[in-house]
């Protein structure tokens, strides 16, 4: 796990940001965007799940424009700062293969309120989803594989 | 010129290529790439309308003038989270 191989140091100015193939580690990405002026931190997971439109899934291979990907990431923290006060934002996305249940990606975000973190984490996700060149394949129980229907990418 | 691009997911098999170099007359406009690579690769004509372009990677519209070595990214629509 990159979380045990590379140390966080507490106290780092700004909370992680990457596109990873290595599994996720939540306490990493949550340590990330301590902040002892923060008084709420929200954190999202999104998790692989065992069904898509009825049927059984295996696991999901994700592709990436890692660093498009990651300059995307930098682009919605600067437009989460126009929005809310926020004091640290963290954001990690993972690709190649993943089984069902695994963390696919993690958002956390601080605040001084916890109305500020709740907003902008629902807001960093949600652009993820739209705005980040990454796709995902999904393997059915059975060996059927396909590209994930997806939406056109905006900014 | 020459500029570089780099095929993704669908667009990836479409191709059957992670990416390619292609010679294109001066002030072609990523529009005309669209178009070469819909002639170099005819899979790619039936996602034509749902692709994107990152130049240098930057989203642009497809009117968007390309320059000498410029790096274009051909990207279907996108799924993650």
């Amino acid at each position: 796990m990159w979380a045990c191989s590379r140390p966080w140091r507490v106290g780092r100015m700004r909370g992680i940001q990457m596109i990873t193939r290595r599994p996720i580690d939540p306490a990493v990405v949550l340590a990330s965007v301590s902040d002892d002026s923060a008084g709420g931190t929200v954190m999202f997971l999104g998790t692989v799940r065992n069904r898509s439109h009825g049927k059984a899934v295996a696991g999901l291979e994700y592709d990436v424009y890692r660093e498009m990907a990651e300059k995307s990431m930098q682009a919605i923290e600067q437009s989460v700062r126009k929005r809310w006060r926020v004091k640290k934002v963290a954001m990690v996305h993972r690709y190649g293969a993943l089984k069902v249940g695994e963390v696919s990606v993690a958002v956390a975000v601080s605040s001084e309120h916890r109305a500020d973190a709740f907003r902008a984490c629902r807001y960093a996700i949600d652009t993820i989803k739209g705005s980040l060149p990454l796709w995902k394949r999904e393997r059915l129980e059975g060996g059927v594989e396909s590209w994930v229907k997806g939406t056109r990418i905006r900014r | 010129m020459r500029v570089k691009v780099l095929y993704f997911a669908a667009a990836r098999d479409a191709a059957d290529s992670r990416g390619e170099t292609f010679v294109l007359p001066d002030r072609s406009s990523v529009g005309d790439l669209s178009a070469e690579i819909c002639r170099a690769h005819p899979a790619m004509k039936a996602m034509s309308r749902s692709v994107r372009f990152s130049v240098n990677l930057e989203l642009v519209e497809t009117a968007r003038a390309l320059r000498e070595s410029d790096v274009v990214g051909v990207l279907p629509p996108v799924a993650g989270g």
